[in-house]
């Protein structure tokens, strides 16, 4: 089921064997202490996971869409808005390429100024 | 023996949890959804059941990538909730029925269903937020015990459609053998239509969700046919998730009342809804 769906990555056995310490190093942020290392100095941390760095610039950016495209699933990589934080729709908005009042609008059907 | 009372259906968005812990449940971007969950909970509150069977999965919280069975089911005392990054939420543990967990292990594996077996885990959002909407928020103790049923609906390969229809089927006879007086439902969470990940995000499919409404009670057979892809295709890659569904339908009757059906587009980005099942000759 390798992307036969326009514009929906599927976490197939490539993706995630891709994204697999990516993934791990987000999983982790479940632990509070974790969540404070990677609080003080985020590439100390994502070191700890082997991370590319390519993998660590898109994480450092918050750049959703590249990170999902790494083998990012958004159930791990959304840990890391528990820190900085980011709602589930901005998320949604960078990867569908618009600005979040416009994906609020064009894809929810949500009023201006509307919430999560 | 114990007996099947009822077939539930439930979103599980964790902003629903989030709406009820902020207190946000009458805004205007969640009172249309809240406003038609009241029926659920009177049907609860009527049939009092005593154990529900919940099939969700979980979302990379209990489980990592490191180990991922397709089918799970909890034979634990306790669940407690699961803290899945933003603090632990305010919510009671919930009780396990272990007995019957341990029932529903042998009669799926003499029926050819192979689960792993855990009796230690913690429980996230999945679990959680269908809890919340039928059975309210607890400050002390939830009114049921719990059989948590895992289905891996993340990484591929995922279960088929026809696979969790099959399952529903094998768990109502695992839950009429088992030798008690329990009244049980089944609780088929997830959904609907949703995709948070890839320029698609954002999608929904309110016409295929109400039509999932009306067939899943009706016609299940058409939905337990389809294949995964159409799912991704129809409900998005995350709204394939609805496809757990089909474990409770299976459990059910051909033949089923709708007692309640609720609806709500968008629920964060999610078209959410509530769905209650009774057998007709019950």
């Amino acid at each position: 089921m390798e992307d036969r769906i326009p514009e929906t990555p599927l976490f197939d056995r490539s993706r995630q064997r891709r994204g697999y310490r990516l993934n791990k190093m987000a999983m982790g942020l479940v632990d509070p202490a974790n969540r404070e290392a990677f609080r003080t100095d985020e590439e100390a941390y994502l070191d700890r996971f082997g991370l590319s760095a390519e993998e660590k610039q898109a994480v450092m950016a918050r750049n959703w869409q590249e990170m999902v495209r790494l083998g990012g699933n958004v159930f791990y990589i959304l840990k890391i808005s528990a820190i900085s934080p980011a709602r589930m729709t901005e998320i949604g908005a960078h990867q569908a390429g618009m600005d979040h009042e416009t994906f609020l609008r064009e894809r929810l059907g949500k009023k201006p100024a509307g919430g999560r | 023996m114990a007996k099947l009372i009822g077939g539930l259906g439930s979103s599980h968005v964790p902003s629903i949890g989030a709406a009820m812990d902020k207190g946000l449940t009458q805004t205007d971007d969640w009172k249309p959804f809240f406003d038609g969950i009241g029926p659920g909970r009177d049907w609860v509150a009527a049939n009092r059941p005593d154990v529900a069977v919940v099939v969700f999965n979980d979302h990379g919280n209990s489980f990592f990538l490191d180990k991922v069975p397709t089918f799970a089911i909890g034979c634990a005392e306790r669940y407690d909730p699961i803290d899945e990054g933003w603090g632990p939420r305010a919510i009671p543990s919930f009780e396990g029925h272990a007995e019957l967990g341990w029932h529903l292990v042998d009669r799926m594996v003499e029926n050819r269903f192979d689960p792993m077996i855990v009796q230690e885990i913690e429980v996230d959002h999945g679990l959680q937020v269908p809890m919340e909407l039928f059975f309210g928020k607890p400050d002390t103790a939830w009114p049921v015990r719990v059989v948590p049923v895992f289905v891996n609906v993340i990484q591929y390969p995922i279960p088929l459609p026809s696979r969790c229809y099959e399952l529903g089927q094998v768990l109502r006879k695992a839950i009429e053998s088992f030798p008690g007086d329990e009244r049980v439902v089944v609780i088929g969470t997830g959904g609907l239509s949703h995709q948070l990940q890839g320029a698609r995000a954002g999608f929904t499919n309110p016409e295929a969700d109400r039509e999932f409404l009306r067939d899943i009670a009706a016609n299940p057979g058409r939905l337990a046919a389809l294949s995964r892809e159409d799912y991704v295709r129809l409900f998005g890659s995350e709204g394939a998730e609805l496809m757990m569904w089909l474990v409770m339908r299976g459990a059910m009757d051909p033949d089923v009342v709708v007692k309640h059906s609720h609806y709500y587009v968008p629920a964060s980005m999610t078209g959410a809804g509530m769905l209650v099942l009774e057998n007709r000759a019950a």
